[in-house]
């Protein structure tokens, strides 16, 4: 059966090939959540199958800092996602500033798996700036890939930032190709202060 | 190497064809058939088959089957009804025929695939390559074979060259081929596919791939069935030959309900871009860029690099091809000051030295090759452009050949760009027969040489 892989599956995955992404914790309160922020600036988001647009449907709350603001934004989630059960809510760490960028796979009916690289978060579908090769790929691929995309110099805005995001868009090519998924996102990935931080991800298979 | 790919040299370079359908009436498909044949000199054996004619057909011996015939056939040329195919087909595998093409229409294109498939199963099961069905067939002025069902004083046929054709689409396909017909450069092969039953893109890569007389590849296509052996092929090609393509049918990205924003994103005509991207083709936008970049590919060698000069006679189209240049993402050569001091002494006062060169209205063949000499060996000049407005007084067909034959020895692309009417036509014709492409706008030359400059960098691994 093919489907929406659980978010800590999906992480560990990426993880293995080197792709870090940003602190979480699934939370079943609003006491879970601040508990889960100890002090510190948190996003709470609804992951179900039936949402694939959170920041449009208003499933996702950025930076919370209080006890009052958390616990009220858990309860306000837990409203809206009534009816898209089953669904989960996690909370991860605040992620400030940077450029989001979006790195994906698709499996096309005629050359098979696909890896995506684009300008991301919520640019991804007003923009369309995106390249796309077939897996596995070369730097080479991964250079021609950025050297498509209108949005380059705000992707990689110096060597060290072309060199690293090159460097997983090989890595997510490789884990997509190597494993039994179909489709994942990487979105947003977050581009900030010369590392990155992927806050999103979505795994299918 | 597996060999998977199947042969086409029997069906391109024939000894004997059987004409199936062929008929003395003109307005059947197998008498213009037979007719194109005889037209075009063909010098091996040809055998008209109707089932209704054992005399004569246009006063060559017929047969009422292929299995009468009782001598080797190297290809079939079907143009028969729809419904007799399979049985024609059947009785060339017992004649063995050494392939097939089936002009015929009928099948998956009207909804038939349950006959479609009726005839691959035949080609599968006697072994014989087999183009189509509904289809043009194949041209090779080298062996003077046209299986074409149109008349040759409808349509241009090209000279014998090193461009080779491919097309799914009957239309696109005579469509183009009459452009190249009118066009100074040659033919090595023109394949129409059709449906692709049997013989497919796959087939006809690797086949043109492999062709000693193909120098370039340009293939019209609305999709592949094999994806990854397509892929698998086209990066052997590209490696050693330029394959300028251009896909119709363009489908809706997300066409089923996309889980991710990915699948969203990379439809299958962004999945088709991306593969011929990654894999070195030239993608043409538009059908006249099929031609723009054949004759460019055809003529020109590989460049070093993306910094083009311009010469020119006239100021404007000098700077309106300065902006073409930029917009197809390529840079203004910038000369050494050795060259521009040589440029200095030779050029007369009313000469800005300067890019782009302009060398004024009354520039004749000695300033043009003066400027093409100090310009060609120039190592800041990866390419250049030379515009001839031959609209000026010095501007003639002695210009003309001197600029062709001096840039025929540097070992960098240099095209030509004139604009005007029937007087420039003629010129361009002049140099274009001579081997060196003119393009008639600023954007056509810019964006051609673009084509080579890109494909150039894919040949040396620069991304």
């Amino acid at each position: 059966m093919v489907g929406l892989w659980d978010y800590d599956k999906a992480r560990n995955l990426v993880k293995r090939y080197g792709i870090r992404s940003v602190e979480s914790s699934y939370v079943k309160s609003g006491d879970d959540a601040v508990r889960f922020a100890d002090g510190e600036p948190i996003v709470l988001k609804v992951l179900s199958e039936k949402a694939l647009h959170k920041s449009r449907s208003g499933l996702i709350r950025l930076n919370l800092y209080t006890r009052d603001d958390i616990t009220a934004a858990y309860s306000d989630l837990e409203k809206k996602a009534q009816q898209l059960r089953p669904y989960k809510v996690i909370a991860q760490k605040m992620v400030r500033g940077g450029t989001e960028i979006i790195i994906g796979g698709n499996t096309d009916q005629q050359f098979g798996k696909m890896i995506l690289i684009g300008l991301g978060g919520i640019y991804v579908e007003t923009f369309k700036d995106f390249a796309l090769r077939v897996c596995p790929i070369t730097d080479f691929d991964a250079q021609s890939m950025l050297n498509q995309m209108r949005s380059k110099a705000v992707i990689a805005p110096s060597k060290e930032a072309e060199s690293m995001v090159k460097s997983l868009l090989v890595s997510a090519a490789k884990m997509f190709a190597e494993n039994e998924i179909t489709e994942f996102d990487l979105n947003p990935l977050i581009l900030h202060d010369g590392t990155y931080d992927s806050v999103d991800l979505r795994v299918m298979g | 190497m597996k060999n998977d790919y199947k042969s086409l040299s029997h069906i391109m370079m024939p000894k004997s064809v059987a004409i199936i359908g062929a008929s003395d009436k003109p307005d059947k498909v197998g008498h213009v058939i037979l007719q194109n044949y005889i037209d075009a000199g063909y010098s091996g054996k040809i055998y008209p088959v109707n089932v209704k004619n054992e005399g004569t057909i246009m006063g060559l011996k017929a047969y009422a089957s292929v299995l009468e015939i009782k001598r080797p056939i190297d290809l079939g040329v079907i143009a028969v009804p729809a419904m007799a195919v399979p049985q024609v087909m059947e009785e060339c595998g017992r004649a063995g025929a050494k392939g097939l093409i089936v002009v015929s229409g009928g099948f998956s294109e009207v909804g038939n695939t349950q006959l479609q498939d009726q005839l691959a199963s035949i080609a599968k099961k006697y072994s014989m390559p087999t183009i189509g069905p509904n289809c043009l067939g194949v041209m090779d002025p080298r062996s003077r074979i046209d299986t074409m069902f149109l008349p040759t004083y409808k349509i241009d046929r090209p000279k014998i060259g090193g461009v080779s054709f491919a097309a799914q689409s009957g239309a696109v396909g005579s469509a183009v081929l009459d452009m190249i017909g009118s066009e100074g450069f040659g033919l090595a092969r023109f394949i129409s596919y059709g449906n692709a039953a049997d013989v497919d893109e796959v087939d006809i890569l690797n086949y043109l791939g492999n062709d000693k007389d193909t120098k370039v590849i340009v293939y019209y296509m609305e999709g592949v069935k094999r994806g990854r052996e397509f892929i698998d092929v086209a990066k052997r090609v590209t490696k050693v030959k330029p394959v300028v393509i251009s896909k119709g049918g363009v489908t809706e990205a997300g066409a089923g309900a996309a889980h991710s924003h990915t699948a969203s994103l990379a439809g299958s005509s962004q999945a088709y871009e991306a593969v011929f991207r990654q894999f070195g083709f030239t993608i043409a936008r538009d059908l006249k860029d099929l031609i723009n970049y054949a004759k460019i590919f055809d003529t020109q060698p590989l460049a070093t690099g993306k910094r083009v000069a311009i010469l020119t006679n006239g100021g404007g189209i000098g700077v309106l091809a300065t902006d073409a240049l930029y917009n197809n993402g390529l840079e203004m050569a910038k000369l050494t000051k050795e060259s521009e001091d040589s440029l200095r002494k030779m050029m007369p006062d009313t000469v800005n030295i300067r890019m782009p060169l302009d060398l004024v209205g009354d520039a004749d063949d000695k300033r043009y090759i003066d400027a093409l000499s100090v310009v060609g060996d120039d190592p800041n000049v990866d390419a250049i452009i030379t515009i001839v407005l031959f609209q000026t007084p010095g501007a003639d067909s002695r210009l003309a050949s001197s600029i062709v034959s001096f840039a025929s020895k540097l070992n960098k692309p240099v095209i030509g760009l004139s604009v005007g009417g029937s007087y420039t036509h003629s010129h361009k014709m002049m140099m274009e027969n001579e081997g060196m492409p003119v393009y008639e706008s600023p954007d056509d030359a810019a964006g051609s040489l673009a084509a080579l400059i890109n494909y150039s960098r894919y040949r040396k691994g620069i991304a």
